[in-house]
């Protein structure tokens, strides 16, 4: 009974940035069971819980491409535009980023900032 | 490059149905991510044409978006200080980080350029690319979405109060075995705390609820919290159904089942951790349960236990645990402004009348003059009961129609289900809902989006009267705890305000908590599964909190009157199985009985129909086109006769119509629910009959036989299990806005409100789709035509099993019956009383088919042949049986059975006393019946006694049976029964003699009995060592009531007014039917010649199990004795009706 108590628990991602915390069941670019599908980072990923379908992935974050954080995919959070960048990272670099991602931050950024 | 588009574009059209077949061979094949065919698939050519639209609308605004690039362009290369090796031009595809690749797509991306050219109809290589790009923002736009869900659900757990004591609720679980987590509504502790524990590590959960619907809604929840919405990790078990596979780690389940699983399982180590929710309800199941449980962890210490409470009376639970440590979490209630507002006394209603519904009105008007319609938010009003809900109802509906601002809806439990989810849907805008409820929006209903609470203060509950063997409803005020309770239903969405109808001061009086259940019912059930558990006496249980004494020995008494209990109190065999079966002493009682006899079929449907609500509903009782449609399912013989013919019905419109039945049932004012019930009870209780080996568990033939039948069903099932899937995935997904006149009807009112109502549920079900779920979940779980053959066993009785059934419910519902006042004859039809024998004065409730057609209760005007002093005197005197007597406003019988009195009461009856010739007879010390001829007397009450022991020995060769696991022994033979039954029905129908039946007067109880006799005058009966009826027993001097014991229930000649046992006087010439024996007798001297002489075609048999008898009349049967005779000093075999003639001599030689 005592082993039982103490299954082994479930590896845990977690993001820096928002605190978002679920477990993850595969770590980098070719997730088991998804064929011609290849992702461009290394990610986390779980199993899509909201589709009856068991082989659906769901991709929960990766590294950020420069600080090496890691990284929920919530917009709040990190930017994939090539490469995965925390939203830290891209404030930093925001002049770098074509217009139309700095015109959609500045929409939202009194949202950010209020986080 | 535009000239190759549109020279493109000419053979490739994107909408063609071709052209889509062709991009779906290339990128959704069978092995693909996402397959041809499947849901995602749909959803993606959905998303495409989406795509296609949006990238038109931009291709018209692209030019402008191009220019100003080139200017951000010049601007970025200046401030510089890390390259981040971005692409200088925007696009859209570099924020995927997905991609797709086959070798395949490859190839068409005109990497061979003659291949692409063969396929000169198909998608070239530009199409494939565009395609593609289509599809990774597919999988880009499905993986935000998914994601969103994730983090939006793990962001609404952090926002539970709960969640941060989450790492302490599982340090505290690890350290102690028992801990309390106290916490109000909507703190979150029954969906996160099992959750916690999961993710601890924690396996073999199991979680307790006091409602099936719960353990439903909660598995669900927390499936879908946990991320395994489609698996069975998280899954439930309720009487009917279940989720649970070898998977579950937590189990949803209700408190009843949980004690039954101990009942099996002592230990109960299928479970490592129990979570016991909402302890502070305070159900019987509950109290009982950590009572159990408090025992089971002296055993077990490696169980861990969580009780879940409100944050009500922590402390008795936390020291009934050994001071287990209490963990309090704060609830999140938005603030609530108390208002108390009490009724001024001259309108406060009297006893007898309606509520005066002003203080209520108000309260309405006060909301509308004080808050603007667009300000949302409901009302939800308390009140006691039924009857006080329609009066309020009524009155608010003048008011609603007249402002056009409310929607009156009532919500209690008698409603038909779809009634009772009406107050779930919301008002249309400037409108408001006015939900008015009794307690079960309490704590069982939970509905939104209320703002205003107004709280009568007044419950109905139901206690029970141990004196009067009767459950009564009345009125209390409620508990400080309900109130609180009732209040925080206006907190839920945003600050809410609650009228309480009472003042402060009265607040301040009430009770601090409700009375726990333990002490308002009775304990018969709870009792009889004590005894079966083991748990000793009773009286010396630790309950949390110990019901009063005269409760449980009420409860033994009665458990005793049933013959589940011997009388030392210990189990009986009868009682061990019913402490097995989930239903009342004489529901359970009825199916054992009707096991012996050919009538199983007809008893587990009326077993079943007993135990759920009525399926009649309330609202239609007034319907005229209801009742037309109802008649030919009513029969005078008893309501459960009815309710047996409405079930055979039912069946059959299933067989032939299937999901037509439920307008068949609408049409007759049925909630269809209940049926479905039953047929789930139904055949729960047949397993369980065969599981005990009642039942011969036979292959039904013809429906499992035929191999191409099988695979039918088999593919039936799968559409049927396909059905339900889709059902639960869009269920409660869109809640109906309300029309103006909802509530304002009754259900049944029109025909066209019943078209209303069925367009109704085809938009509910969306998409014109019609389903019926329970339509669906019937046929998944129940063969129907097996069902018909097994209804069929039952339909058209004959009047003979009619009258065998009634025994059968007579002899199960015992000693629950009542007799009609002498008087009703001349009463009208709705003064007609009736008497049990702990009441006087009930009478019978109008829904029961007596209460419409009390005539055929009646003694027949021409049977009666004489009425005097001592009553009419006929053969026709009737008695009834019933399931339930509740006092109201009245006391009420409910579900009766009628049943010929003398002969039931004989029967089935614990005490039967008699006079010293039989002519009278006093039945459980409260119905007298006199009967004028001795002879008749003697006939009638003999063959009684023979047709019961007959009766019993059957029933315990069948109980031994099952106790002894059943086969090897060949047991109850069907020729024993169908004589058995030949003989009972002969007896119930055929007994023509007229009697008196009355009551006892009180002057009458007082000189009953003789009394015990003094031994010189008893000598004679010392012969009698012998009881040829029961062999075995002894007949003994009753020492209370006097006179002669023969069976433990027939006492001879202990009647006050008796003459002297074997006074000469008595003794008259009789010659026995089956042998010569001409000689004076008295009456029990017949008895015993009579129960042991038997026909001359019987005797044979008889003979070749006796062995050796001795010269005597031709009365030799294995009934014959060892007797010693001291004159003769002699051992002689002898029947007792010889050992009297052999005494005699003695007598008449010594004189
Ligand atoms: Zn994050
Ligand atoms: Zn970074």
């Amino acid at each position: 009974m005592e082993e039982s108590t103490t299954e082994n628990p479930p590896k845990t991602f977690t993001c820096r940035l928002c605190g978002f915390s679920t477990a993850f069941t595969y770590y980098g670019q070719k997730p088991p069971n998804t064929r011609a599908i290849v992702l461009l980072e290394e990610c986390f990923v779980t199993r899509d819980p909201f589709s009856p379908d068991k082989e659906k992935f769901l991709v929960l974050g990766s590294t950020c491409s420069l600080c090496k954080t890691c990284v929920c995919v919530g917009s709040d959070c990190s930017l994939f535009y090539t490469k995965r960048f925390c939203m830290q990272c891209v404030g930093k670099h925001l002049d770098q980023f074509p217009h139309q991602i700095q015109a959609e931050l500045a929409k939202k950024s009194p949202k950010a900032a209020a986080l | 490059m535009d000239s190759e588009r549109g020279r493109h574009s000419r053979v490739w059209d994107w909408d063609s149905r071709q052209c889509r077949a062709q991009l779906d061979e290339i990128f959704f094949r069978q092995h693909d991510y996402i397959q041809a065919g499947s849901p995602e698939h749909r959803e993606f050519w959905a998303f495409f044409d989406r795509f296609q639209r949006f990238k038109i609308k931009r291709e018209m605004s692209g030019p402008a978006e191009e220019r100003r690039e080139d200017k951000k362009g010049k601007k970025k290369s200046v401030t510089k200080t890390v390259d981040l090796g971005l692409p200088e031009e925007y696009d859209a595809r570099y924020r995927i980080n997905v991609s797709v690749c086959t070798r395949d797509i490859e190839e068409r991306l005109g990497k061979s350029d003659h291949r692409s050219r063969q396929r000169s109809s198909g998608p070239g290589p530009h199409e494939i690319s565009e395609f593609r790009l289509t599809l990774l923002h597919f999988l880009d736009f499905s993986q935000r979405q998914s994601f969103g869900k994730l983090a939006k659900l793990r962001q609404e757990q952090k926002n539970l109060p709960i969640f941060q004591y989450r790492d302490r609720i599982v340090e505290l679980v690890k350290q102690h075995p028992v801990i309390v987590v106290a916490g109000d509504t909507g703190c979150g502790k029954s969906t996160q705390v099992p959750q916690y524990l999961l993710s601890a590590g924690f396996k073999h959960i199991a979680c307790t609820q006091p409602r099936r619907i719960a353990c439903i809604s909660l598995a669900k929840r927390v499936s879908f919290e946990s991320l395994n919405q489609y698996g069975s990790k998280v899954g439930y078990q309720i009487r009917f159904e279940t989720t649970r596979t070898t998977a579950t780690k937590l189990l949803f389940l209700t408190e009843g089942l949980l004690l039954r699983q101990i009942q099996q399982d002592g230990s109960l180590s299928q479970y490592q951790v129990m979570i016991v929710d909402e302890v502070h309800e305070r159900h019987l199941h509950c109290d009982f349960l950590l009572g159990v449980l408090r025992s089971l962890l002296a055993d077990r210490s490696d169980l861990r236990l969580i009780l879940m409470s409100a944050t009500i009376n922590i402390k008795l639970f936390s020291s009934y645990f050994n001071d287990a440590p209490v963990l309090q979490v704060p609830g999140r209630l938005f603030p609530i402004q108390v208002i108390y507002q009490p009724i001024p006394p001259e309108e406060q209603p009297s006893r007898s009348e309606k509520l005066d519904p002003r203080p209520y009105l108000r309260i309405l008007q006060a909301i509308d003059q004080r808050y603007p319609p667009e300000e949302r938010g409901d009302l939800l009003l308390f009140l006691s009961g039924v009857a006080e809900i329609s009066t309020i109802q009524e009155a608010c509906q003048i008011y609603a129609t007249h402002t056009r601002r409310w929607i009156v809806l009532p919500l209690h439990s008698t409603l038909s289900l779809a009634q009772q989810d009406k107050v779930f849907d919301i008002a249309p805008p400037g409108v408001r809902k006015c939900i008015i409820s009794t307690n079960i929006a309490e704590t069982s209903v939970t509905i939104d989006g209320v703002r205003f609470v107004v709280d009568s203060g007044k419950v109905k509950e139901m206690s029970f009267d141990p004196k009067a063997k009767m459950q009564r409803l009345q009125e209390f005020w409620i508990s400080r705890a309900s109130s609180e309770q009732r209040k925080g239903r206006a907190g839920r969405t945003g600050p809410g305000l609650c009228y309480r109808l009472y003042a402060e001061s009265d607040y301040d009086a009430f009770a601090p908590y409700p009375v726990p259940e333990i002490h308002r019912v009775a304990l018969d059930s709870l009792i009889l599964q004590m005894k079966s558990m083991g748990l000793g006496d009773p009286l010396t249980f630790a309950f949390i909190d110990p019901p009063p004494t005269a409760s449980i020995q009420t409860a033994v008494t009665y458990l005793k009157q049933q013959g589940a209990l011997d009388s030392c109190g210990e189990l009986t065999s009868i009682g061990s199985l019913l402490a097995q079966l989930p239903v009342d002493v004489v529901i359970g009682k009825m199916l054992v009985l009707g096991s012996v006899f050919n009538l199983v079929e007809p008893v587990l449907t009326v077993a079943a129909a007993l135990s759920v609500q009525s399926p009649f509903l309330r609202s239609s009782q007034h319907n005229p086109d209801c009742s037309t449609a109802r008649q030919p399912l009513q029969s005078n013989q008893g309501d459960p006769f009815t309710l047996l013919n409405t079930f055979n019905a039912w069946v059959e419109v299933k067989g032939e119509r299937g999901g037509g039945s439920r307008k068949w049932c609408r049409r007759r004012g049925l909630e269809e629910q209940r049926l479905y019930e039953m047929v789930n009870l139904r055949r729960q209780f047949k397993e369980l009959l065969k599981s005990h080996s009642l039942l011969e568990s036979q292959e039904s033939a013809p429906s499992g036989g035929d191999r191409e039948q099988r695979r039918k069903r088999f593919t039936e099932k799968k559409k049927l299990h396909q059905m339900k899937r889709e059902h639960e995935l869009q269920e409660g997904s869109k809640r109906k806005v309300l029309k103006m006149n909802e509530g304002q009807e009754g259900e049944f009112s029109s025909g066209s409100d019943m078209e209303e109502k069925g367009k109704r549920k085809k938009e509910k079900d969306g998409a014109g789709h019609d389903l019926d779920i329970q339509e669906v979940k019937f046929k998944l779980r129940h063969n129907v035509s097996e069902l018909q053959e097994a209804v069929n066993a039952s339909q058209d009785l004959s009047s003979r099993q009619q009258a065998l059934l009634k025994l059968l419910l007579c002899r199960g519902l015992y000693p629950q019956l009542a007799v009609a006042d002498e008087h009703n004859t001349t009463r009208k039809d709705s003064d007609q009383v009736f008497h049990t024998r702990n009441k006087q004065g009930v009478v019978i409730h109008p829904t029961s088919v007596f209460a419409s057609d009390p005539e055929v209760l009646h003694v027949p005007e021409e049977d009666i042949r004489e009425t005097g002093a001592d009553g009419k005197e006929s053969s026709k005197h009737q008695l009834l049986a019933f399931v339930t007597l509740l006092e109201t406003n009245k006391p009420y019988l409910s579900n009766c059975v009628r049943a010929p009195a003398l002969q039931a009461l004989l029967l089935v009856a614990n005490s039967v006393d008699t006079n010293a010739d039989c002519t009278r007879m006093v039945v459980d010390g409260w119905l007298e019946l006199e009967l004028r001829e001795p002879e008749e007397a003697l006939r009638v009450l003999s063959t009684a006694l023979k047709l019961r022991a007959e009766w019993e020995r059957l029933l315990q060769v069948q109980l031994g049976q099952s106790s002894s696991g059943g086969e090897a022994v060949q047991g109850v033979s069907r020729k024993d029964v169908g004589k058995l039954s030949d003989s009972l029905v002969r007896f119930l129908l055929y007994t023509e003699i007229r009697y008196t039946l009355r009551r006892l007067t009180a002057l009458k109880t007082q000189n009953l009995y003789v009394g015990p006799q003094p031994e010189t005058d008893l000598s004679d009966t010392k012969a009698l060592v012998l009881n040829p009826l029961f062999p075995g027993a002894e007949t003994k001097p009753d020492p209370i009531k006097g006179g002669l014991r023969l069976t433990s229930s027939f006492t001879y000649n202990c009647l006050a007014d008796s003459k002297n046992l074997y006074s000469e006087c008595l003794r008259t010439f009789w010659t026995c039917p089956n042998c010569s024996l001409y000689m004076p007798l008295s009456p029990l001297e017949r008895m015993h010649h009579e129960a042991s002489c038997r026909p001359a075609g019987e005797q044979q048999q008889d003979d070749g199990e006796s062995g050796e008898v001795k010269p005597g009349p031709a009365s030799a049967s294995r009934l014959s004795r060892v007797y010693h005779c001291d004159v003769c000093d002699e051992d002689l075999t002898l029947t007792s009706t010889e050992i009297l003639k052999h005494k005699r001599q003695h007598m008449h030689s010594a004189k």
